[in-house]
């Protein structure tokens, strides 16, 4: 066997597999430089719905502002604020081997995120009620229902599939199938996901306060 | 494969009760008749601060790899950026819409 064959024989049986394998970038683990791409990513489609949003909202005279009240809007803040907290908690019990702890709070996290979705479904069947579509609505204006619902929309589907996902490595979590750096992954989404809902609040509800 | 170390959680408490305050005062702003311009400016500058308080604190990112700090920061500080080619065009809509002029 020649000096060329051997190496092909070392590969294949796996015996050069450190000299094969590159260093991670940015020297992160893998999963979690794949979560901070995504969240770069969905920065760029949550900022082009918001450009979009204020480019309309800015440049239409007589925009409607029909919220009256937000005090719901408040509630499901506070929820989401709250979450954040318990996400982290529920981190920290991980990474102290706390693994009861850590799968409580990351379902106390998860739970959260159910009751923000069902609290949110039940604006928008109010704001459907009123008449509001994706076409029309009862102020004028037809892009505010359309604005409305896609970006409010696009930060619900986050929000649920995030609870669902929590759940999911949660009880991966307690099964032994998934471990503390799972949950630090999701832990930067959950985070992700509630600042953009930071930024959706003032721009989409209390922009349009009625005066 | 934990890069970050986990604070302790007065850190987290501290960071979510700045959050809840900003929040709060985002919501008295709101309530408040002032002119659109004004108040957008306001939440914006509360938006950057709560940015930085759950990217920095919350998201960890403080105790990462520097070239990865600074690999996040220019990226999202130029998608901030290119936002803003949108303001001279929306206003130029809006005065065309208001005065019955503008391009056929």
């Amino acid at each position: 066997m020649n000096r060329e064959e051997d190496t092909v024989s070392d590969a294949v049986m796996g015996t050069h597999v450190p000299d094969m394998m590159e260093e991670s970038p940015f020297a992160i683990p893998s999963k979690k430089l794949a979560m901070w791409l995504f969240i770069m990513a969905d920065v760029m489609t949550f900022a082009a719905f918001l450009a979009a949003y204020t480019f309309t909202r800015n440049a239409t005279p007589n925009w409607p502002r029909p919220f009256h009240g937000i005090a719901s809007i408040a509630v499901m803040t506070f929820i989401m604020l709250t979450s954040c907290l318990t996400m982290l908690i529920g981190l920290r019990a991980a990474k102290m081997g706390d693994k009861a702890g850590a799968f409580r709070w990351t379902m106390v996290t998860a739970i959260a995120g159910i009751v923000f979705a069902l609290l949110h479904i039940r604006e928008w069947i109010l704001m459907i009620d009123q008449g509001v579509g994706l076409f029309h609505n009862p102020w004028g204006t037809a892009a505010f229902g359309a604005s409305y619902y896609v970006i409010t929309g696009f930060s619900l589907l986050h929000i649920s599939v995030g609870s669902v996902a929590l759940m999911i490595v949660g009880f991966r979590y307690n099964g032994g199938r998934c471990n503390a750096d799972d949950l630090e992954v999701m832990n930067l989404y959950w985070q992700f996901v509630d600042l953009v809902w930071l930024f959706i609040v003032p721009a989409v509800y209390m922009m349009n306060l009625a005066r | 494969m934990t890069t970050a170390e986990s604070p302790g959680i007065g850190k987290y408490v501290a960071v979510y009760l700045c959050l809840v305050v900003i929040t709060a005062l985002q919501f008295v702003i709101g309530y408040q008749k002032i002119e659109g311009g004004q108040m957008a400016v306001r939440m914006l500058t509360f938006g950057v601060i709560q940015t930085i308080l759950v990217v920095v604190f919350l998201m960890n990112l403080s105790v990462e790899n520097r070239a990865l700090i600074k690999f996040i920061s220019y990226f999202m500080l130029f998608v901030l950026a290119a936002m803003n080619w949108i303001w001279t065009d929306s206003f130029r809509l809006l005065l065309f819409r208001l005065t019955k002029t503008g391009p056929s």
